[in-house]
C-alpha cells in the first residue's frame, strides 16, 4: 500500500485541524475560567487521582538519591523532631488527642493526618518538608531549616503513629529549645511561624 | 474602703475574663454539621484523602445516601447520613 500525495496531505490537513481544534479548546478553558480553584470545592475523582499519581511519582523519581541518616530511631531525633513538628506541622498534619483545628478541615487537599501513618518512606517525607509541594499548602521548610533537623522531624514522624496524647505531650514538652538557633541565621524565633 | 473597692474591681475584672476565655475556646469547637452543599464537599474532600479500606467505603455510601435524602429535601435524614460518614472518616 502506497501513499499518495493526495492521501498525504490530507493526513497532514486532518493532523493541523485537530491540533487546532485542541488549542482552541485548551484556550477556551483557560481563558473561560472553566477551572474551578475554590478549595472548598474538591476535584473530581479522575482529576484527584491524576495529580495524586503525578505528586507521588514525581516525589520518588526525585528521592533516588537520597541517604537516609541510620539513625532515625535516636531517642535525641526524635525529641527534636517533635519539638519541631509542634510548632511547624501540628495546625495542619495534628497530632494525637488534637481535635482537627480549622485550618485542617480547610485546606484543600487534605493534608494528611500523621497519627495515622504514612505510606511515605523516610527518604519521601524528607525530600516533602524539604522542598514542599506546590499548591497543596505544604511550604519548603529547606528554605529556613538545615538538613539535620528535618532528618529530625523524619524521625519524629516514624515515631507519632505510636504515641498516646499523654505521650505526644511528655516529648513535646521534653524537646530541646533550638528551633531558633536553627532558623537561618539565627535570627528567626517562634513567633515567626 | 477605696482598696476594698479595687480589689472588688479588679476580683470582678478577673472573673469577667476568666469567664470569656472559655467561651472563646469553646466557639471554636462549634463546628456544627449541617446538610449543606459546602458541608457536602467538605466531606468528600475528606474521604478523598482517605487511604482505601472499610471506612472509606462506609464512608462513600453514606455520602451517597446523604445526597439522596438532601436532594429529596429530607434534611434530618441527610444529617443522620453525614454524621454516620463524619464517624467513618474520624475512626
Amino acid at each position: 500500500m502506497t501513499d499518495s500525495p493526495t492521501s498525504r496531505r490530507h493526513w497532514l490537513f486532518a493532523t493541523v485541524a485537530a491540533v487546532a481544534l485542541l488549542c482552541a479548546i485548551a484556550a477556551t478553558s483557560l481563558y473561560g475560567g472553566i477551572f474551578n480553584v475554590a478549595a472548598d470545592v474538591p476535584h473530581s475523582n479522575a482529576v484527584y487521582w491524576l495529580l495524586e499519581t503525578m505528586r507521588e511519582r514525581s516525589i520518588a523519581v526525585r528521592t533516588a538519591g537520597i541517604v537516609v541518616p541510620d539513625d532515625l530511631t535516636d531517642a535525641k531525633r526524635i525529641a527534636s523532631g517533635g519539638g519541631q513538628y509542634a510548632e511547624m506541622c501540628s495546625l495542619c498534619h495534628l497530632a494525637p488527642g488534637m481535635k482537627r483545628t480549622e485550618i485542617a478541615r480547610g485546606l484543600y487537599p487534605r493534608a494528611p493526618e500523621f497519627k495515622r501513618g504514612s505510606h511515605l518512606t523516610p527518604a519521601e517525607q524528607f525530600w516533602v518538608i524539604k522542598h514542599g509541594i506546590k499548591m497543596t499548602g505544604m511550604p519548603a521548610w529547606g528554605v529556613t531549616h538545615d538538613d539535620e533537623v528535618l532528618w529530625d522531624v523524619v524521625a519524629f514522624l516514624r515515631k507519632l503513629p505510636e504515641l498516646t496524647p499523654e505521650q505526644y505531650r511528655s516529648l513535646v514538652e521534653s524537646a530541646p529549645k533550638t528551633h531558633g538557633e536553627s532558623m537561618e541565621g539565627g535570627q528567626m524565633d517562634h513567633m515567626n511561624h | 474602703m477605696r482598696n476594698i473597692l479595687t480589689a472588688l474591681a479588679g476580683a470582678l475584672a478577673s472573673a469577667m475574663l476568666a469567664g470569656s476565655v472559655p467561651g472563646s475556646a469553646t466557639a471554636h469547637e462549634q463546628h456544627r454539621m449541617e446538610c449543606s452543599e459546602t458541608a457536602i464537599h467538605a466531606m468528600h474532600a475528606d474521604i478523598q484523602a482517605m487511604g482505601d479500606g472499610e471506612a472509606k467505603t462506609t464512608a462513600t455510601k453514606e455520602m451517597d445516601m446523604a445526597e439522596t435524602m438532601m436532594a429529596k429535601k429530607d434534611m434530618d435524614a441527610c444529617m443522620t447520613h453525614m454524621h454516620k460518614a463524619m464517624e467513618a472518616i474520624e475512626k
